[in-house]
């Protein structure tokens, strides 16, 4: 289902749709920039549940959705990086620039990828869990600072394309366009559960090896 | 036909990326599912041994 949802998604997003009146064909760019970072956010929601219920109830599959989440979700922030950059180079003139959204995102990659590496580097597993769990909850609080960016500081990023406070999607976006970004965004979805099912896959062989081996040397 | 190079980058980068990740999701799944059969049965064998 994932893969059909991903090939209408590419044959609408750049064969039917059609260009922006401003942009021209790089707005195209959108349809994977959005489902992206949507992936991304939803990934880290997962992160931020599964590391309140394992610092509540010790559950290692609490832990192994968290740690499943984040190694997925840094992989869409740094696709959601690469996008716009290649999307800001023809509009903006730069590949990079330090852009409250910009760098907020950014820092957002930074601390999932140490939640990441500090997993790796602490040896006793339980700890290991909770102190990533801590971090876990902290980083998900700068997703609401990336949503709000632009409109609390003067930003080169555009506001929320389908997202804006008090507007109905289909009154910031022109139905053309809409349709693809939709279907994108459900192929990302997909894709997104489908690579998380197999990353929880996994993490649980991994947990019943350790715990296989405990038993062993016991 | 503006622009079309940073398209076609994009779609390029991200389809290469995931498809990559796929891949090496599911060859540490096999990995992973090789070195717990080992485990298992030799646990198994040893419960055996023990008996």
């Amino acid at each position: 289902m994932a893969l059909i949802s991903i090939a209408i998604g590419l044959y609408w997003g750049l064969v039917i749709a059609p260009p922006d009146a401003y942009q021209g064909e790089v707005q195209r760019i959108m349809y994977l920039h959005l489902p992206s970072i949507l992936a991304a956010y939803l990934s880290y929601f997962l992160v931020f549940i599964g590391s309140c219920m394992y610092l509540w109830k010790r559950e290692r599959r609490d832990d192994i959705l968290a740690h499943s989440a984040a190694e997925v979700g840094v992989l869409f922030t740094a696709l959601t990086i690469i996008e716009g950059s290649i999307w800001g180079r023809p509009t903006w003139g730069v590949w990079w620039t330090w852009d409250a959204r910009l760098t907020l995102t950014a820092i957002l990659l930074l601390i999932y990828t140490g939640y990441l590496m500090l997993r790796s580097l602490i040896e006793d597993e339980d700890r290991a869990a909770s102190v990533a769990a801590v971090l876990g909850v902290i980083g998900f609080l700068d997703i609401p600072l990336i949503h709000m960016s632009v409109y609390w500081w003067r930003t080169l990023h555009q506001p929320p394309s389908i997202l804006q406070p008090n507007k109905a999607p289909w009154e910031n976006i022109a139905w053309p366009l809409l349709i693809p970004l939709l279907i994108n965004i459900a192929a990302f979805l997909l894709l997104l559960f489908y690579l998380l099912s197999l990353r929880y896959r996994l993490g649980e062989m991994r947990d019943q090896i350790r715990t296989r081996r405990l038993e062993q040397s016991v | 036909m503006e622009h079309w190079s940073f398209v076609a980058l994009a779609y390029g980068i991200v389809w290469s990326v995931l498809v990559v990740y796929l891949f090496s999701l599911k060859s540490r799944c096999k990995k992973a599912q090789i070195e717990l059969s080992a485990l298992t049965s030799a646990q198994a064998s040893n419960e055996h041994d023990q008996t």
